[in-house]
């Protein structure tokens, strides 16, 4: 296992409020991480700084091989890089098909001159299906993504960030708005993924978190507070603490 | 669907080009030039140059119903098209009236005594004689042709670069072309920057090489043009907006930063959409102004941007047909208030004249089809359809 993304000492301040304090965090290829904590406990944040969309005041984030800074890359650019996302809220293109979702999810060249000569191969077309079906869509291609259910919404950009093909997924809280049994494949799928793939997955639910069997990393005020299995730093008392406190 | 011809692809195509055809077949059987007569020169040409009017509601619609940039400055561009066709046909028409005054000289005239004359009689009006530097190919028909599209074209291209470039979006973005087309009528306003100050240009109607021919062919030839171009920037328009590409555009137009998480470069989408519609416009406009005879700063002012958007607001957003609808509709409504077509209504006590109320009339058509039917006049026709269907 190599290191993919290496996070060093980053802090963001928003209007005096310090989200993020001297964070560090390492990921490897491939892993599956398991991040949780309290509300506002810079989750999310965390997310934004990786993909571009937060500037951090200080520290380093460091990505692949090469150990290139994404911190001089624009979000489009990371996200070519291999960085794919789920956000909190389902975000798709509700005016659109979920087919089309998928379609300009799918990894294939980027430019506004490939897009306007771009032709649906049979290739694409599997994968697309494949994805559907994975996502339990199969029979929803057709549909405008803004009719689906809320639960519905998180599959679609499941399956968007499958098509992207990242090298990391940064997954934000999957879980909310499914059913037991979606939740169940949700974790069948990401541990699927992470066996050669970098995850990393938010989830509040510590049910979904155990079943992902996975190293934990807690994060509190923007830093991160315990890090092990989930048995580990459930025993931690600061954490204890912080869970009991809120 | 995929694979197919856009005529089968996207079903308002063929309607569309059908009925332009039909609307074409109908206007030179009842023209003056070729048919019946029954329609005066004068209407024909406000028929030309309201297919246009169209074609750049048309290139609106890209830009703002389906990209979502509200860039209140295509009409600028419009503008900037027919400037330059119009020096060429201000240079070419003078310049043969100058060598037939000429021809009664005993001595011939040399070509540097033809030019030094045509630029008298171009430039007197701003008390100058010389050239402007931005004549310089004037006298060629291909490289006006080309200035037709490079100006508008290299102007969206450096504008958007910038603006998009520092994420200049919403009505700031708007506001922003507004100071565009402001700062560029103001510009053309002056005397000395070349283009005859608030004179215009004028004579465009004369087409250099037709002397011998009247008004009443050449009106039609530039219906025809104006036809021809409107039925292929549709097709285009409808090719272009049908594939990933619309698809990628239509989500920017709804969460541009969503789509820059899923590896697009945003700014590049844009400023291609932007370049290409500006372009469009110009285009439009050097076919527009032949057919109006003049074109002065006035086109240019900021308010003639605002009016392409509210077309297409009216004609409703991201379905083509609906920015040709609106812009046929109001502006020939127009045409009819503002011309002295439309009889002013006398109350006794007051008399309603249709040139100043025009405005009104507009702003509360508008109101009340955004509070009736805020898919716009395009919307209507989808429920036509809709109930066809069923
Ligand atoms: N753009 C912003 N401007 C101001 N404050 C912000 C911004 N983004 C996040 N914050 C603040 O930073 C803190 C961390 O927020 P973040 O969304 O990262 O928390 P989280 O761990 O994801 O919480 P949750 O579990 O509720 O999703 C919060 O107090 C939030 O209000
Ligand atoms: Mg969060």
């Amino acid at each position: 296992m190599s290191t993919l993304l290496e996070v060093q000492g980053i802090s963001v301040t928003f209007d005096g409020f310090r989200a993020i304090n001297n964070l560090s965090f390492t990921i490897g290829q491939p892993e599956m991480r398991a991040v949780i904590g309290p509300n506002g406990a810079g989750k999310t944040t965390f997310m934004d700084i990786v993909t571009g969309k937060t500037r951090p005041d200080e520290g380093s984030v460091r990505w692949g091989e090469m150990g290139h800074s994404l911190l001089s890359m624009s979000e489009a650019q990371i996200a070519q890089a291999g960085v794919g996302r789920k956000f909190q809220r389902p975000t798709v293109f509700e005016d659109q098909t979920v087919w089309d979702n998928l379609r300009i999810a799918l990894k294939k060249p980027r430019g506004p001159f490939s897009s306007l000569l771009d032709r649906v191969s049979a290739e694409d077309r599997t994968r697309i299906d494949e994805i559907a079906t994975e996502i339990g869509l199969a029979h929803h291609l057709q549909r405008q993504a803004g009719v689906l259910s809320h639960g519905q919404k998180q599959w679609l950009e499941i399956g968007m960030l499958l098509a992207q093909d990242p090298r990391l997924l940064l997954v934000d809280e999957p879980a909310a708005g499914m059913t037991t049994e979606e939740r169940n494949h949700t974790t069948d799928l990401l541990k699927r993924l992470a066996r050669n793939h970098a995850v990393v997955v938010v989830e509040h639910d510590m049910e979904f978190v155990r079943r992902l069997d996975c190293k934990v990393t807690v994060l509190h005020e923007g830093s991160v507070l315990a890090e092990g299995t989930l048995d580990h730093v459930m025993a931690d008392e600061r954490v204890i603490e912080v869970y009991l406190g809120r | 669907m995929e694979g197919k011809s856009i005529f089968t692809r996207n079903r308002s195509v063929p309607i569309f080009i059908g009925l332009l055809a039909l609307f074409t077949l109908g206007v030179t059987i009842l023209s003056e030039g070729y048919g019946t007569g029954a329609l005066s020169v004068s209407f024909t040409k406000v028929l030309g140059m309201t297919l246009c009017l169209c074609l750049a509601a048309l290139a609106m619609d890209l830009v703002w119903g389906y990209c979502g940039i509200l860039s209140l400055g295509h009409f600028a561009f419009f503008g900037l098209g027919g400037y330059m066709i119009g020096m060429w046909l201000m240079t070419a028409r003078t310049e043969a009236v100058v060598r037939a005054n000429l021809a009664g000289n005993v001595i011939p005239p040399t070509e540097a005594e033809v030019s030094t004359a045509t630029a008298l009689q171009i430039f007197s009006v701003v008390g100058a004689e010389d050239w402007p530097w931005m004549w310089a190919v004037s006298d060629s028909l291909v490289l006006s042709l080309l200035l037709v599209v490079l100006i508008p074209g290299l102007l969206a291209l450096v504008f958007g670069w910038l603006a998009f470039r520092s994420r200049v979006t919403g009505v700031y973005l708007s506001i922003l072309t507004q100071a565009m087309t402001l700062a560029l009528s103001l510009y053309l306003f002056q005397n000395d920057t070349g283009l005859r100050g608030n004179n215009g240009l004028s004579g465009l109607q004369n087409i250099p090489g037709a002397e011998g021919i009247g008004q009443d062919r050449i009106s039609i030839w530039f219906f025809w043009a104006s036809a021809l171009a409107l039925g292929i920037a549709y097709i285009g328009a409808a090719w272009v907006v049908s594939g990933k590409f619309g698809n990628i555009v239509r989500a920017i137009r709804d969460d541009e930063q969503r789509v820059r998480f899923l590896g697009y470069r945003v700014e590049g989408y844009k400023l291609f959409v932007f370049t290409l519609t500006a372009v469009i416009c110009g285009i439009a406009g050097a076919l527009y102004y032949p057919q109006a005879g003049i074109i002065n700063p006035d086109e240019i002012a900021p308010i003639a941007s605002i009016y392409l958007a509210v077309w297409v607001a009216i004609g409703g957003r991201g379905r083509l047909y609906g920015a040709v609808i609106g812009a046929a509709v109001v502006s020939l409504l127009s045409t009819y208030f503002t011309g002295g077509r439309a009889p002013d209504i006398d109350l006794g006590i007051y008399t309603i004249e249709w040139v100043d109320w025009w405005p009104v009339l507009l702003g509360l058509g508008f109101v009340l089809v955004t509070l009736f039917a805020p898919k716009g006049l395009g919307g209507l026709v989808d429920l036509i359809v809709r109930k066809d269907k069923a």
